[in-house]
């Protein structure tokens, strides 16, 4: 029987963390037509940075000279990761500004010689800095090689009670999404978004307009590897260890299904490909776990599933499931009359919009 | 009167092609001046080095008193010197008042700190869209606000790329060709409208057109060029009767 709460809670925090990435890449790929993609490489930062914060500064407080990654250490922060809950959300919040700081910085860098030479170089540059820093990482000992960080400390450590705990990460985790997602749709729905679209549509004729284009997609890069990284150190919080391993080029394209499955240029449609992409991963794992001993690995099914749902959605939806409409930004109140406004105005625009698509025509 | 773009002994090749050998022109203020030639006589080249898109590898480009060859496209655009394209490169998937929209240069709400607390550039954001309304009512495109602008024909869009200049407080602006996919009749409504806006915006515009019934009625100045040089200047009626202006143009008299 599956248990309900710790159903939800796990997926839910599966959710908030991949949406986040989601609205990330939706805004870098979506709305700018940036192809990014080495997502995974400052989501792994993120992690990275917050498992090291978060062990470094635990060991320390308590007097502990250990390195990070022995094993001694991981007892040691078995025992103290619950005696001080200032110190554990204190360490939480640091992390995640750290986190922030380190992956935007990184991806501004990236960004400096990659946006100088066109866009098909920015998505093979930044897959193959992804790589070279996983394979990079497994071989460096400061943060425990391909064994990663384990034990790292989670801001609700001193909660003794195991569900309670994982529904108040899923709390906090949602709390930080919800934060993203309103930033983005504000973002979005202002002239910055209208210059990130212009740039989408047309790079050239944007900077024809004075639009600074490699300033602002820089920008960007720094904004969208910043909260990718602090999606990835709540990664590192909700599972305790990191390795090098979990961040391979596979969890990029994930996250780049997710925003194909629910409509680019969308920050709704990212949350809506989030929820059934890794509502899919969730429930291949489980199946792996409450059925045992099948001929085939769910995991691989669902692979293969997550490219048939790409090419089902680009062949008969290649908007996504929630398509992108035009934004109405204030400007748009100046010039929609009053019967426009008006309430029977809009039943009958929607009336005649329904008719005419199940007519099968786009109405205008 | 006076002179606002000066093109001062410019020269560009692109490895063993000579675009432009050596061009000098002057477009005074107020004026509507044509530039017309044969293809390949560096017309459009021409036009991306005054709009900084390549740098001229002799001479300057001075616009308004200051140099400008060597900024980059978007600095141009902010001094006042805005350009069309022979093929319209508007932003498709947008409609027409966002693509208008994006014209007026440094607002607010286009800096990512302010971008987000909507007050800071309300207010702004509904003075240009008023700018907006009455601009795109005198070029009587005022109902057309939420069509995209993939869907507009042919003259509007042309219409909607010179307006984007001028919402940018443009002192200049270059088109180029802007009759070419436009239907015989409205060419002259486009040109029409081109003057109206010269007068009602003290605009100077440096065009580039093939039809000469065109140039006769409404420019003031025409230089012909040809592989590269300038072949003849002076008023389009005496440009005309130049024998080696038909022939390197019509190809032969």
């Amino acid at each position: 029987m599956v248990d309900v709460v710790s159903f939800l809670s796990s997926w839910l925090t599966l959710f908030g963390i991949y949406a986040i990435l989601a609205l990330c890449l939706d805004m870098e790929v979506g709305y700018t037509g940036m192809a990014n993609t080495g997502l995974v490489s400052f989501f792994g930062i993120g992690s990275f940075v917050a498992g090291y914060i978060s062990l470094t500064v635990f060991l320390s407080f308590f007097g502990y000279s250990y390195p990070i990654y022995s094993l001694d250490a991981v007892i040691a922060i078995g025992k103290i990761s619950g005696s001080n809950p200032f110190l554990s959300i204190g360490v939480f919040l640091m992390s995640l500004v750290v986190a922030f700081v380190v992956s935007g910085t990184v991806g501004y860098l990236v960004s400096y010689p990659t946006l100088r030479v066109g866009p098909a170089f920015l998505g093979i540059t930044i897959l193959s800095f992804g790589e070279m820093l996983r394979i990079f990482m497994k071989h460096f000992t400061p943060t425990g090689g391909s064994y990663g960080l384990l034990g790292i400390p989670g801001p609700f450590g001193w909660v003794s009670e195991p569900s309670v705990k994982a529904v108040l990460f899923l709390a906090l985790t949602l709390a930080i999404l919800a934060t993203v997602y309103l930033y983005f749709q504000t973002l979005s729905n202002s002239p910055y978004g209208r210059m990130l679209r212009s740039i989408r549509e047309d790079e050239v004729a944007s900077l024809c307009m004075g639009k600074p284009v490699p300033r602002i997609k820089a920008q960007l890069l720094f904004v969208g590897s910043g909260i990718s990284g602090i999606a990835g150190s709540l990664l590192a919080f909700y599972q305790g260890s990191v390795s090098p391993d979990m961040f391979t080029t596979a969890v990029t394209f994930e996250v780049w299904s997710m925003v194909i499955l629910g409509g680019r240029g969308n920050n709704r449609g990212a949350l809506v490909g989030a929820a059934i992409i890794s509502l899919l991963g969730w429930s291949s794992s489980a199946l792996n776990f409450y059925l045992p001993g099948l001929v085939v690995d769910p995991n691989y099914i669902r692979w293969m599933l997550m490219g048939a749902v790409i090419v089902i959605i680009l062949l008969y939806q290649p908007k996504g499931l929630v398509p992108e409409k035009p934004v109405q930004t204030k400007a748009w109140s100046l010039f929609e009359t009053k019967e426009e406004k008006g309430i029977l105005r809009k039943a009958e625009t929607a009336v005649k919009r329904a008719f005419s698509w199940l007519a099968g025509r786009s109405y205008k | 009167m006076g002179a606002i773009l000066e093109v001062k002994g410019v020269k560009k090749s692109f490895g063993g092609v000579e675009a432009i050998k050596d061009i000098s022109l002057e477009v005074q203020k107020g004026s509507v001046t044509g530039l017309i030639g044969p293809n390949g006589s560096g017309k459009t080249t021409l036009f991306n080095v005054i709009a900084g898109f390549y740098k001229p590898d002799a001479g300057q480009v001075v616009f308004d008193g200051q140099r400008i060859d060597g900024l980059n496209p978007n600095e141009i655009y902010n001094l006042g010197l805005a350009r069309t394209f022979q093929n319209p490169r508007l932003f498709p998937s947008m409609t027409t008042l966002e693509n208008l929209m994006l014209s007026p240069k440094g607002q607010k709400g286009e800096s990512l700190l302010k971008a987000p607390l909507k007050r800071l550039w309300v207010d702004e954001e509904l003075k240009h869209a008023s700018e907006v309304q009455e601009l795109m009512s005198k070029i009587e495109i005022g109902d057309l606000y939420k069509t995209t602008v993939a869907d507009l024909s042919g003259g509007d869009t042309k219409m909607v790329e010179t307006s984007k200049g001028i919402l940018g407080g443009a002192k200049l602006i270059l088109l180029d060709e802007p009759t070419a996919g436009v239907q015989y009749v409205s060419g002259r409504s486009v040109f029409e409208h081109v003057n109206m806006l010269r007068k009602e915006y003290n605009l100077t515009f440096l065009v580039i057109e093939h039809r000469i019934d065109l140039l006769f009625d409404f420019t003031d100045y025409v230089y012909v060029l040809d592989m590269g040089e300038v072949l003849s200047k002076g008023k389009p009626q005496e440009v005309s009767k130049n024998p080696e202006v038909i022939k390197a143009y019509m190809g032969g008299a």
